[in-house]
């Protein structure tokens, strides 16, 4: 960068490489307590709770494998604890449920084939990272020996460019059918979501002669058995696949950190508005000037990226995919978690998508070995998942549109938006019986709920960019 | 020319099965503009319950006299179709009644959970395999008759026909002749005028679900007797295909669903014969986006756009 000037005595240059980094995350960590105690004295309560939780999240994985998991080998009755594969597919998911939200909960738009962008990161990472195209030998960055076959990218390659690909094949999936509304377009975005995986299925014996293109009998993607070997993520030599244990825990983690900020910054962003504004009036929204196609387009590109990006992680992780692992289920399996959670609110889809992957891979499986050790006899639960989740889908629609943990602004529009009026409106799912009924518990809050529309979220931050007045 | 011919008697029959259940999802839309999802489960449990009912109840089997076979399927189908009726109604009573008044696609999320629960309870009671029954209607060419031997026309083909056709004339005599279907229509129009006109809304919805579960129950029977198999997750590709044939032929129109259903069952058939089967259901799904958005009334639709 830039030499220091008069102007600015307090900016040290920036050395190049690595010491110039590490230099500069020291100058971070040390203005760190300062920022911190700057965020304390304004958010208190909140920056306690992020502090504790973000402490326990980093030391969750470790207390799991050298506690829990321990008790459990040495147990003769063991508990529910999940193993480290169910802990790092608890953060694909989140990354999944945090992309799905911006779709379905900011803009109001129901994906239900939003597993195919899962897919197409997880082929992305599996086409760029294993020996598949063993004709050509084109290793990049990469700890594999040159001149093995097939393509080898590395995994701080593929995070970009799954998000890429998930993000091109959003907007070109978007382009024409956005101007559809509510179901239609719930019904084609199903359609996308089970065309994908039959084509990655189904392009294993691709014979094509079509103009400078000369494929005999060209196995494109695996058909039936899929992509195996696909390289594991790789940072300084060491090895985040599915053998490192908590090492890939904390990769996911990481991606979901950047997941969470990013979406955070978007939901508070002018996109975010607009997004929230369409989701509760389309034709209100566009007459106060927000562009519908390019609003509804980025919503659609950027949730489908973040389905990309755990498409990756997914068969880095697991050095294998195949199209089984893109079902019409797992679309739902993301839908029912930010419901469950609270459509809208990223901290409620987060808390959705950890409850419904620990319930579906690590408590169901428990309970079914729990009950065949009792009798062979009884049905194992974790093969009646869908039976569980489809009845929590009635259930909640009914009782809890909108989560357990909803959203501020969600919850006020729940309880002022007249039922049925929100047209094509995932989010405003509220129905009238529940409105009055809490209406009488909130009227004081109705007051707050008033001031807490767009403009009032505009001087929120406007008082966050103000240094403190209030003094302890 | 043959093969063509025969492609198109097997499409045929194929899109007479569409036509009974998208009749059940064009119904439904026209009355509530849900997309009842659950409605290619209900025709996946019509078909397993005609299969225990043709198994284990009757023991129908092909050596059962022809006028005892006739008089006991269609006791089979009285039976399954009442059933399916009946899981129909109690789906809507528990389901989307509750959510009459809520934003449309809350419906359509517990349509999807009711999917599931249907699709599951199907793996519980009958397992993950394949069921099927073994060939009951006797093995002949009717066309041998008219002395033509290079096309067939299967015993089953012709019982395909000799279901939907009479079920279809049916509805149409109950919608277009009968007070109800007056009331049906009256409501598909405009729910609340038919209220105030004295149409009961509600007796109206759940009549329209019991008609649709009816008609899904009887593609079941035609399934299980035409194909001779089913499996608990039939119902979701088989529902898609129904769902793609009633928006062919534009969502909430009768005449519409039949014609697409018999489109649709074509577009299978010789994807089936000249492209390969398991591209069938990407080409499914590609019709259903490109009409979706090129031109979302249907072939034969009606004033939906602003409501797609």
């Amino acid at each position: 960068m830039t030499a220091p000037t008069a102007s600015t005595p307090q900016t040290k240059p920036i050395k190049p490489g690595v010491i110039g980094w590490l230099g500069s995350l020291a100058d971070a960590a040390m203005a760190a307590p300062g920022a911190y105690r700057q965020a304390l004295r304004r958010h208190r309560r909140r920056t306690i709770i992020l502090t504790v939780l973000l402490i326990l999240a980093v030391i969750y994985p470790v207390i799991n494998r050298e506690f829990f998991q321990a008790y459990n080998r040495s147990s003769s009755f063991p508990l529910p604890f999940p193993e480290d594969a169910v802990v790092t597919f608890m953060m694909i998911f989140c990354i999944m449920a945090i992309g799905l939200n911006i779709v379905a909960g900011f803009a109001g738009l129901l994906d239900l084939g939003y597993v195919a962008f899962y897919a197409l990161g997880a082929y992305t990472a599996a086409f760029l990272a294993s020996p598949h195209f063993g004709s050509v030998s084109l290793v990049l960055f990469s700890n594999v020996p040159p001149g093995f076959p097939g393509i080898h990218l590395p995994f701080w390659m593929l995070v970009p460019l799954g998000f890429a690909v998930a993000a091109t094949f959003g907007v070109l999936l978007g382009a024409p059918t956005l101007r559809l509304r509510g179901d239609y377009l719930a019904i084609v975005t199903l359609g996308f979501g089970e065309i994908v995986p039959v084509v990655f299925k189904n392009l294993s014996a691709v014979n094509l002669d079509f103009g400078p293109i000369h494929l005999v009998n060209a196995n494109l993607t695996g058909g039936n058995l899929g992509i195996n070997p696909i390289d594991p993520p790789r940072f300084f030599g060491i090895s985040f696949g599915s053998s490192s244990g908590i090492a890939a825990v904390y990769l996911g983690m990481i991606l979901l950190v950047g997941a969470i900020v990013i979406a955070r910054n978007l939901e508070r962003s002018r996109m975010g508005r607009a997004w929230m504004a369409i989701r509760e009036d389309e034709i209100a929204a566009e007459m106060m000037g927000v562009n519908l196609v390019r609003t509804k387009l980025l919503a659609f590109g950027l949730g489908a990226s973040f389905a990309g990006v755990a498409g990756v992680m997914q068969s880095s992780y697991q050095g294998v995919t195949t199209s089984d692992f893109f079902m019409f289920s797992t679309s739902i399996l993301i839908l029912i978690m930010i419901i469950l959670g609270g459509i809208g609110n990223i901290w409620g889809v987060i808390v959705g998508a950890l409850t419904l992957t620990f319930l579906d891979k690590t408590f169901l499986p428990y309970l079914g070995q729990r009950f065949q050790a009792i009798s062979p006899d009884l049905p194992n639960p974790s093969q009646f998942n869908f039976l569980i989740f489809g009845i929590l889908l009635v259930v909640m629609m009914r009782f809890r549109p909108e989560g357990f943990i909803p959203s501020r602004q969600r919850a006020a529009e729940l309880r002022h938006a007249p039922a049925g009026q929100a047209i094509g409106s995932a989010a405003v799912m509220g129905d009238a019986a529940l409105a009055s009924e809490e209406l009488a518990d909130t009227l004081a809050a109705e007051q707050v709920v008033e001031v807490e529309t767009e403009a009032a979220v505009a001087a929120d931050e406007a008082a966050e960019a103000e240094p403190p007045k209030d003094t302890p | 020319m043959d093969q063509i011919a025969q492609t198109i008697i097997i499409g045929i029959a194929n899109g007479m099965i569409f036509a009974l259940v998208a009749l059940g999802y064009t119904l439904v839309y026209g009355i509530i503009e849900l997309i009842n999802f659950a409605h290619g489960e209900v025709f996946m449990l019509g078909s397993f319950i005609a299969l225990v009912l043709i198994t284990t109840v009757f023991k129908i089997t092909a050596g059962t006299p022809l006028a005892l076979m006739v008089v006991q399927v269609l006791i089979v189908i009285a039976i399954t179709m009442l059933a399916t009726a009946t899981l129909n109604v109690s789906i809507e009573r528990v389901a989307y009644r509750p959510l009459r008044n809520a934003p449309k696609l809350a419906p359509l999320i517990s349509a999807i959970g009711m999917s599931f629960v249907l699709q599951n309870v199907a793996l519980l009671i009958f397992g993950p395999a394949n069921d099927g029954v073994d060939r009951i209607l006797p093995n002949i060419n009717v066309l041998s008759v008219f002395g033509i031997t290079n096309v067939t026309i299967s015993a089953e083909q012709v019982f395909v026909a000799l279901v939907t056709i009479p079920l279809l004339l049916a509805l149409s005599w109950f919608v277009t002749k009968t007070r109800q279907g007056k009331a049906m229509r009256a409501t598909a129009q405009d729910p609340d005028t038919a209220g105030l006109m004295g149409v009961d809304v509600n007796r109206t919805i759940a009549i329209t679900f019991l008609i649709g579960g009816a008609l899904a129950g009887a593609a079941g029977v035609v399934q299980i007797l035409y194909n001779n198999t089913t499996v608990w997750n039939l119902g979701f590709r088989f529902g898609l295909n129904s769902f793609t044939s009633a928006v062919l032929g534009g969502i909430g129109n009768l005449q519409g669903a039949v014609l697409g259903a018999m489109v649709l069952g074509l577009i299978n058939a010789f994807s089936d014969r000249y492209l390969a089967a398991n591209w069938t259901n990407a080409i499914v799904f590609a019709v259903l986006i490109a009409i979706l958005v090129f031109k979302p009334t249907g072939l034969l639709g009606q004033q939906l756009a602003d409501r797609a």
